[in-house]
């Protein structure tokens, strides 16, 4: 069953998540990333950091907890979800300690040869005085229910 | 080194090109850390029901290591102000222990007079795009710090 359209413009309950020195290492290494100035505060430092910072692309971690909200919403597994595009839009760095507040807003649902393509967008700020950190654009592409085959591969 | 490196670069330059290992260890670090624990990342039975060759990787994975060139070659993360991409093709991860190879090159497609220099990232396995439309806009310091 396609994706109602009319639930477009829904703004999920904020996601609140605070960045941790050992999720910073954690991620780093996942993505091979020996940058210093993700776990060497003098590092940092000397790129006019306060302590260590999160690379780029951790801002996903924080994102996708908007992600999961909306599926459950909506009532879309996993499995049946490709992610289309992505796009980060930074004002500044992420330090470690930070504790952010994520808004996901579900801007617009289309339906494309079958499929379901949602527009979300993610406003990423600081908990206590609400300066923004990034903002978030996602296309997701969300599958049939009863998709048994074929090719997904584009 | 007090001159600005924007003086240094010119549009058509590459500034910056390599090539990436994606095995199936990857992928599950990568789940971990990220928290995308979509079966299609890990379980090829899952990702063949739902009509994918194989294992792929995370696209944020791809995204990741194609960022990595940006601030590898930048030093300071934070000197990516904008950073985006489209998950063109999947990349299919072999359940062997060399994995798939991604090259990924990041040329200049204009240098402004604010200091930022707008990239185009080349991701391709083989001699096919996997992801399309990345671009980056980063902030050259006037004064890089010297490689720690």
């Amino acid at each position: 069953m396609p994706i109602d359209p009319s639930v477009a413009g829904r703004v999920y309950p904020p996601q609140y998540y605070e960045v941790s020195r050992e999720k910073i290492r954690e991620f780093a290494e996942a993505i091979g990333d020996a940058n210093p100035a993700y776990v060497d505060t003098a590092a940092a430092r000397g790129y006019g950091h306060g302590d260590v910072v999160a690379p780029p692309t951790f801002m996903m971690i924080i994102v996708m907890n908007g992600f999961d909200l909306l599926m459950k919403d909506l009532g879309i597994e996993f499995a049946r979800v490709v992610h289309v595009d992505q796009r980060f839009t930074y004002s500044r760095s992420l330090p470690v300690g930070t504790r952010v507040e994520a808004t996901t807003r579900l801007d617009g649902v289309r339906a494309v040869a079958g499929n379901d393509l949602l527009k979300i967008r993610t406003e990423v700020r600081d908990e206590q005085d609400g300066t923004d950190f990034c903002l978030s654009e996602a296309t997701l592409l969300v599958r049939p229910e009863d998709f048994d085959g074929g090719d997904a591969s584009d | 080194m007090t001159e600005r490196v924007t003086e240094q670069l010119a549009v058509g330059d590459v500034v910056a090109d390599h090539t990436y290992w994606i095995t199936r260890e990857n992928l599950i670090r990568y789940a971990g850390a990220s928290g995308d624990f979509n079966p299609i990342h890990w379980n090829e039975r899952v990702a063949t029901s739902v009509g994918l060759p194989n294992v792929i990787a995370h696209g944020m994975l791809t995204m990741g290591l194609a960022g990595r060139l940006l601030t590898d070659w930048l030093g300071d993360p934070a000197a990516v102000v904008e950073y985006g991409a489209r998950f063109a093709r999947p990349v299919v991860v072999p359940d062997d222990d060399i994995g798939v190879a991604v090259r990924v090159a990041a040329s200049v497609t204009q240098v402004r007079d604010d200091g930022l220099v707008a990239l185009e990232l080349t991701v391709k396995v083989g001699d096919q795009k996997v992801l399309t439309q990345a671009r980056a806009l980063c902030r050259l310091p006037a004064d890089r710090p010297s490689q720690p």
